[in-house]
């Protein structure tokens, strides 16, 4: 599940785009009594702090894996603050730009475990759509949103019949791991609907 | 997946949405290559057709197999859980499935978007296996695997997917033949993929795999995974 890994983009951006993730071990720490608890209070807390994007609460309860988007590193900084005080021993991973995770974890009086790098994408990639594109697509790692999507809404903002908020948002219904960065998108698609 | 073409209105809400372009137009009806489906349900889920002419089928083998491999909210049998991947580094802190002395690797063929068949997966496979890589025992792709050789089976790779990751671990001194595989295998491969490298951190905050990268004419994008160290046993 390497969903939060390969988000394109430039480095501004990436700036404003962190997904936190957390999870229990598969046989060592998920069937506790108090498992689904832990992760239950984990979803608590990321909502506690305004996520641009959650998974929806009806997954609380059955899903292995919590996700929650922010777009300021300062709010991650928070949670991860809260996550360590209530010390709840579920794994916890930060999708997004590495110097600035590595800060902020040191603030916290963390230190990075383990990564998963990117080395970017190989092969036929004249199959692939723009990078402008891609940087609003691959924020659902799953690939639920499609290219065409995006020019669809591109030209209904263009003409004036839909808010690029309510695209933004029509375009992460797809992302049903709630991944999805909307605050990104409207910035992406702001600049996109301006160059048609 | 099924759609009704007769039933179908021409809207079009299931073109928009399809992330394979499997969906057109013709005649002002929905036409469905089924080559091209992947069996994501994403039109199903998202189209909202306003005639419900989208069915979902019950799929027999080795069609089948698309789903797992393309539908999020597919659950595969293997690993338990929904998507393409499994665990991978993100309980690290708790499983020490990548020791210090090993670096993991996720090959995503047909990622990011653009789909593969299974096919494609031996073109990787019989040459790590040569290496003697350690395939992810709880992935979805070393379930397809028939022998030591890297080898899958025959009758599902012809089947199309969104995308399906290898998944394995090597001791670092074989790290660099790993990247020779992928530089080989990037000028013959029909479709795209993408590389992620798995790696612990040392005490000093130095992840000492980047020189090797660097050196192997590969680089590490500034966004990645961290893992940082809150889970326990």
């Amino acid at each position: 599940m390497t969903h939060t890994l390969h988000r394109i983009g430039k480095k501004e951006g990436l700036k404003s785009d962190y997904v936190i993730l957390a999870m229990l071990a598969t046989g060592i720490n998920d069937k506790t009594p108090d498992a689904r608890k832990k992760l239950f209070r984990i979803a608590e807390i990321f909502n506690q702090y305004n996520p641009a994007n959650i998974i929806q609460k009806s997954a609380w309860n059955v899903s292995p894996v919590i996700t929650a988007n922010y777009t300021n590193l300062e709010t991650v900084k928070q949670v991860i603050q809260t996550l360590n005080q209530e010390d709840l021993g579920v794994s916890i991973v930060i999708s997004g730009i590495i110097s600035e995770i590595q800060k902020i974890i040191q603030d916290v009086g963390l230190s990075m475990h383990t990564v998963h790098l990117s080395l970017g994408t190989f092969g036929r990639k004249e199959l692939l759509p723009s990078e402008k594109i891609l940087e609003i697509t691959t924020m659902c790692g799953h690939h639920c949103i499609s290219p065409q999507s995006i020019d669809y809404y591109i030209k209904l903002i263009k003409n004036g019949k839909i808010s690029v908020e309510n695209a933004a948002e029509n375009l992460s219904k797809p992302c049903v791991c709630g991944i999805f960065n909307p605050a990104r998108a409207i910035t992406l698609l702001n600049k996109l609907s301006e160059n048609l | 997946m099924e759609l009704k073409v007769d039933l179908c209105n021409g809207c079009g809400n299931c073109v928009i949405v399809c992330p394979v372009q499997a969906i057109k137009l013709v005649d002002n009806k929905a036409n469905v290559s089924m080559d091209l489906c992947v069996e994501c349900s994403i039109c199903s889920r998202n189209a909202e057709c306003p005639v419900n002419a989208i069915k979902l089928k019950r799929l027999r083998w080795p069609r089948v197999i698309r789903s797992p491999f393309s539908n999020v909210i597919s659950t595969h049998k293997i690993t338990g859980i929904p998507g393409r991947g499994t665990e991978e580094m993100k309980t690290n802190d708790v499983t020490d499935r990548f020791g210090v002395d090993e670096i993991g690797f996720s090959i995503e063929i047909g990622r990011p978007g653009v789909g593969t068949l299974l096919s494609n997966i031996e073109l990787f496979t019989t040459k790590l296996a040569n290496i003697g890589v350690e395939f992810e025992k709880a992935s979805p792709v070393t379930a397809l695997l028939i022998d030591d050789l890297g080898h899958i089976k025959d009758d599902v790779k012809k089947e199309r997917v969104l995308s399906a990751i290898i998944e394995f671990k090597v001791p670092k001194d074989k790290v660099a033949q790993v990247l020779q595989v992928i530089k080989n295998v990037e000028k013959k491969i029909d479709t795209v993929f993408t590389v992620g490298l798995i790696s612990q951190v040392m005490k000093n905050e130095i992840i000492p795999i980047l020189d090797l990268l660097e050196r192997q004419g590969f680089s590490a994008k500034p966004n990645a995974k961290v893992n940082i160290g809150l889970g326990r046993a």
